[in-house]
């Protein structure tokens, strides 16, 4: 375990470096929420103030679309498949699997820092963007920030986890990114830019029992409208997501070693 | 005749650049498929819009897809035929530029041209699915080639005007990256929902009115003579400015003496 710390201490550090690449991501930030107010803010002016859509008022709505954005910039899920798939690509992965680590661990310590660094970065982003576009959620107590927290790190958690396995597809083909393509959008259509709420019913249960809930949409429903049920209900999912997707991602690991040694590394 | 031989260069370069990938078969028509269906995944987020909504100041959802449909054009041609313009603050910061500048062809137009993205053959193929999908009359299928030219030749062109600063601060490409994705961003949303402030911006200096907006508005969805003329103006115009921000900051520019060469 304390190998695995370390990693995450030098890439936390290096991930300083790189203030001018966290400053730009939080512009795009900004620009995106930006889009969504104007967006939202048309759809629900139509509807005359007080317009409640799909259980969603217009700030539970949008302090729900920074949340899921908040977690997709931090996470930057898009580099630890770059990363994983060009090491495999290159075959520069054959000098780290002699290390005494286990390279699934290693990628998603060292991926884990760098969105830590991130999420310092931009959270406060986050959260001064709500306040100023919309005001605090109508439903917002004090006591609920460390769950909400709690509930943000392991949603990353669970992203690099999932995405580390998607660029391990790269052992079987040449370049992963085109699947991290669909895996991305089918995460962004059925959790980024909706609750729950708002798709059909019979998908509903579909997406709340997929990892699609305790990556993005249990999280992001927990700021817009908190409660102890909420917090318990996502907490048990990012549990036994985190495990099965971990033990997943051994398991692709362990079947993918085998490809190295046939391409040569 | 500097046309001519421009155009067969820009050609030429796109027939190696396609080769080059076509070696790896599977990579090539994977990365291809994977864009289209990348880019129709986005039908679904309107079609859940639309439940809630009848429509956005007028547009539809066939509105809005044609919106989707110019913008993966204008993508697609700037990333298919000019790629090479979104790496140009890179090969500034490297000292890099010295294999091109030592070439007898136009330099801004051998370096942008010097690398393609295969993912933008499924933007482009992606713009006759849209049109497929809303049920497009003949015409509209002859009209996009044009509307998605024009729209990629003032991407290329803010892009590269942006790129250029690269010559004069460290890391200038950090700014033309921020205003490529701003384009790619805001090319998606009918302007109706964009305030005056908003608005123009998007004719400046993210001029995805021009882009979008516009060929949308005045071609397909009605007819203004004038404002097309705009948009072709305003593309000669910023092609122009690309080519002479440019040259300026070519003057700036210092090598690193790294020994290289092109195959």
């Amino acid at each position: 375990m304390n190998k695995y710390l370390t990693v995450f201490r030098t890439s936390f550090k290096q991930e300083k470096d790189a203030i001018i690449n966290t400053l730009l991501r939080a512009v795009s930030f900004v620009l995106i929420i930006y889009i969504f107010l104007q967006l939202w803010g048309y759809i629900y002016g139509e509807g005359g103030s007080g317009t409640i859509i799909k259980g969603y008022n217009m700030g539970q709505m949008i302090w729900y679309l920074i949340i899921t954005e908040l977690i997709t910039m931090s996470a930057k899920v898009n580099t630890i498949v770059r990363t994983v798939s060009n090491e495999i690509k290159s075959g520069s992965i054959s000098y780290k699997l002699n290390k005494p680590y286990n390279y699934l661990f290693y990628c998603i310590s060292s991926s884990m820092a760098k969105s830590c660094m991130s999420l310092i970065f931009m959270l406060p982003v986050a959260v001064i963007m709500g306040i100023v576009f919309v005001g605090l959620p109508s439903t917002f107590v004090w006591y609920q920030i460390l769950p909400c927290l709690l509930a943000l790190l392991g949603s990353i958690f669970i992203s690099w986890s999932l995405y580390s396995i998607v660029g391990l597809i790269a052992f079987w083909v040449q370049d992963a990114f085109p699947f991290y393509w669909i895996v991305s959008k089918v995460f962004m259509l059925l959790g980024l830019f909706f609750p729950i709420e708002f798709y059909p019913a019979w998908l509903q249960p579909i997406i709340k029992y997929s990892p699609i809930y305790s990556m993005m949409s249990g999280p992001a429903t927990l700021v817009a409208n908190f409660s102890w049920w909420g917090f318990l209900e996502i907490f048990l999912s990012q549990l036994i997501w985190g495990i099965l997707v971990i033990l997943l991602g051994l398991l692709v690991y362990r079947l993918g070693k085998r490809k190295v040694a046939a391409n040569g590394g | 005749m500097a046309v001519r031989k421009n155009l067969a260069l820009i050609f030429k370069y796109l027939k190696l650049n396609i080769q080059k990938e076509y070696q790896y078969k599977t990579s090539f028509f994977l990365q291809i498929l994977m864009m289209i269906a990348n880019n129709s995944f986005f039908i679904i987020q309107w079609l859940i819009i639309f439940s809630v909504t009848d429509s956005l100041g007028g547009y539809g959802f066939n509105e809005v897809l044609l919106l989707w449909g110019i913008s993966a054009g204008m993508y697609g041609v700037g990333h298919l035929f000019f790629g090479g313009a979104y790496h140009i603050g890179d090969l500034v910061y490297e000292g890099k530029l010295d294999v091109f500048l030592t070439q007898p062809k136009n330099v801004l137009i051998n370096l942008i041209c010097s690398q393609s993205s295969i993912s933008a053959i499924g933007d482009i193929l992606y713009v006759f699915v849209v049109l497929i999908i809303i049920n497009a009359t003949w015409w509209w299928y002859l009209a996009i080639i044009p509307v998605c030219i024009i729209g990629g030749l003032i991407y290329v062109s803010i892009v590269v005007c942006f790129q250029s600063l690269s010559f004069y601060i460290k890391r200038g490409n950090a700014v033309a990256d921020m205003i490529s994705t701003a384009i790619t961003l805001f090319a998606n949303y009918p302007p109706v929902i964009f305030n005056m402030f908003t608005k123009v911006i998007l004719f400046t200096i993210i001029p995805v009115g021009f882009i979008i907006f516009v060929p949308a508005q005045y071609i397909f969805l009605g007819f203004n003579l004038w404002w097309i003329l705009g948009m072709v103006g305003f593309a000669i115009f910023l092609c122009g400015l690309a080519f002479l921000l440019f040259k300026l900051g070519l003057r700036k520019y210092n090598s690193s003496n790294l020994m290289g060469g092109r195959v």
